[in-house]
């Protein structure tokens, strides 16, 4: 892992999270708990897939907005509560605002609208998560597929390395401090707004969305970090959100509707790796934030380490919202849980292929 | 040429304000078609003969599906819509303020479309809960990030054109169904 500012092999990192996001769904279906109707999940799940991987193969960013705006049609008219409207207007917003700024980056203009074009573009990819500021309407009662969970979890992380990919790209070297600075200061926020949300919210549905805007919100500072070490701990992060948060949510859903929490073992694992300690993903991706804090700007790692405390009363709230997992669940879980600790004790493969 | 290019940049614009200041399908089939004249006119100035079909063609049936619905009224322009008029003709001088005298180089028509049709279209599918409202502005939002490579002298714009028409015309063809109202959760869950 070298310390200098590195660009990722964007191809291969696409190639990663998009083979981790396939495991995930192969996954949820196959240890889903027996009243999941597994033919939605796996039809949803694999247009999703075939969604990230146009965005992936996509020559240029106009088509990646294109796609994603395809991809939010489609899920808005999946059957909800909430109506169409409502579920297309996050990703409509985000792929407003990432054509807007990329017009003002494309343009020959003043720096100063080539900086709020790096805005813009953050802002979009923003919105596109439902982070905040742009936080999507979230149903608990509503099926996941059409939720915002696969914004968040599913296609977001491979749609934000493409986005900050294509950006470094074409954001001129005069708005690049603009474009990080923004990364940054909102990743600190949502890092913030998502523990203590996710602590103090009182459905346990709403904590555990609120606990994807934290790790976001890590990821974020990251990227923003341009320099390796943070680019290195956005991807593991992103890797353990898809094969740990994500499959962990869906195991907690029948929990979670039957209110049956429990404080075993098992429960204080998954919390433990939630929080991101040792010896799972979360905690080698801290490690390679906060060196990289302390790289670019001392007093950025001391606010990560303190608001990385925060995570702690918000996981184990969520690993007891878990409940105590059987049969197939339980297989699910120890399965999530050996590939975290793999990934967390040796990310090395995974940084190799990304070129980091 | 220049002349052309500005006049079709007019177009797209006046068709974004009314597809912002109509509720009417009608209305809105109207604004849809006159902004796809703008955007295709500006393929075509741009050098992109195929693009230029596909964006004509694209934005046309999105226009006719939308023109063809049953119960179509026009509604353009229905009382207490002062607020959009407002946003039209600012977007509008917005636009030309940063395309003419704030961005320097030519293609300072294209400039102007993409970027008032961009936010327009964005405007209106924030600001309406009108299944039909909505797509139509889907629908002018794909055809202008169709157009969006022609900022950008290095990348084809062919290829985005088609899928921008591809998509403006399948949001319009997409079934009518609403939401589920109520608690009419199906037995099996999607998880």
């Amino acid at each position: 892992m070298g310390t200098c500012t590195e660009t990722p092999n964007r191809t291969n990192v696409q190639l990663e999270l998009l083979a981790a996001t396939a495991a995930t769904l192969v996954l949820a279906v196959v240890l889903a708990p027996l009243r999941v109707a597994r033919a939605s999940l796996l039809t949803w799940g694999v247009a999703g897939l075939l969604g990230m991987a146009a965005i992936a193969l996509a020559p240029t960013f106009d088509l990646v907005l294109l796609i994603v705006l395809v991809l939010a049609v489609l899920q808005a008219r999946l059957a909800s509560r909430r109506d169409f409207a409502t579920r297309v207007r996050g990703p409509v917003l985000a792929v407003g605002l990432l054509a807007i700024g990329l017009a003002f980056v494309r343009v020959d203009a003043p720096v100063v609208l080539e900086r709020f074009g790096a805005v813009g573009i953050v802002a979009g990819l923003v919105a596109a998560l439902g982070i905040f500021p742009f936080i999507h309407e979230f149903d608990p009662e509503e099926s996941v597929v059409a939720s915002p969970i696969p914004w968040i979890a599913f296609i977001g992380p491979l749609f934000a390395v493409t986005v900050i990919s294509w950006a470094r790209q074409v954001v001129a070297a005069d708005a690049r401090d603009a474009f990080g600075a923004v990364l940054i200061g909102l990743g600190l926020i949502n890092v913030a707004w998502g523990s203590v949300a996710s602590w103090r919210t009182e459905s346990d549905a709403a904590a555990w969305r609120y606990s994807f805007m934290a790790d976001w919100g890590l990821a974020l500072c990251g990227f923003g970090m341009a320099i390796s070490d943070g680019m290195a701990a956005a991807l593991v992060l992103l890797v353990s959100v898809v094969l740990g948060r994500l499959p962990l949510y869906l195991w907690s859903r029948q929990a979670l509707r039957e209110k049956k929490p429990a404080e075993r073992p098992i429960n204080l694992l998954i919390a433990a790796l939630l929080a991101g300690s040792a010896p799972f993903a979360g905690f080698a991706a801290r490690v390679l934030l906060l060196r990289g804090a302390t790289q670019l700007y001392w007093p950025l790692a001391l606010v990560l380490a303190l608001t990385m405390l925060m995570w702690l009363p918000a996981s184990l709230r969520l690993g007891r919202s878990m409940g105590m997992p059987r049969g197939r669940q339980a297989v699910g879980v120890a399965i999530v849980l050996a590939l975290n600790v793999l990934l967390g004790l040796y990310p090395q493969p995974l940084l190799r292929l990304a070129g980091l | 040429m220049e002349i052309v290019e500005a006049a079709a940049a007019f177009l797209a614009w006046a068709g974004a304000s009314l597809v912002v200041l109509s509720d009417g399908r009608r209305g809105l089939a109207l604004g849809l078609a006159v902004l796809t004249a703008g955007f295709a006119v500006l393929a075509l100035a741009n050098g992109l003969q195929i693009g230029a079909v596909a964006v004509a063609a694209g934005g046309g049936i999105a226009a006719w599906q939308c023109w063809r619905s049953p119960s179509a009224m026009w509604g353009i322009m229905p009382a207490g819509s002062t607020p959009r008029l407002v946003l039209s003709i600012g977007s509008g001088l917005v636009g030309l303020w940063v395309a003419a005298a704030v961005t320097n180089g030519p293609g300072a028509a294209m400039r102007f479309a993409i970027l008032v049709v961009l936010g327009l279209m964005g405007a209106r599918v924030l600001s309406s809960s009108e299944l039909h409202v909505v797509l139509a502005g889907i629908a002018g939002l794909a055809l202008a990030l169709g157009a969006a490579p022609a900022l950008d002298v290095l990348t084809d714009g062919t290829v985005p054109d088609i899928a921008g028409g591809l998509i403006a015309a399948g949001v319009m063809a997409l079934p009518r169904s609403g939401h589920v109202h109520g608690n009419s959760e199906p037995h099996k869950r999607a998880t």
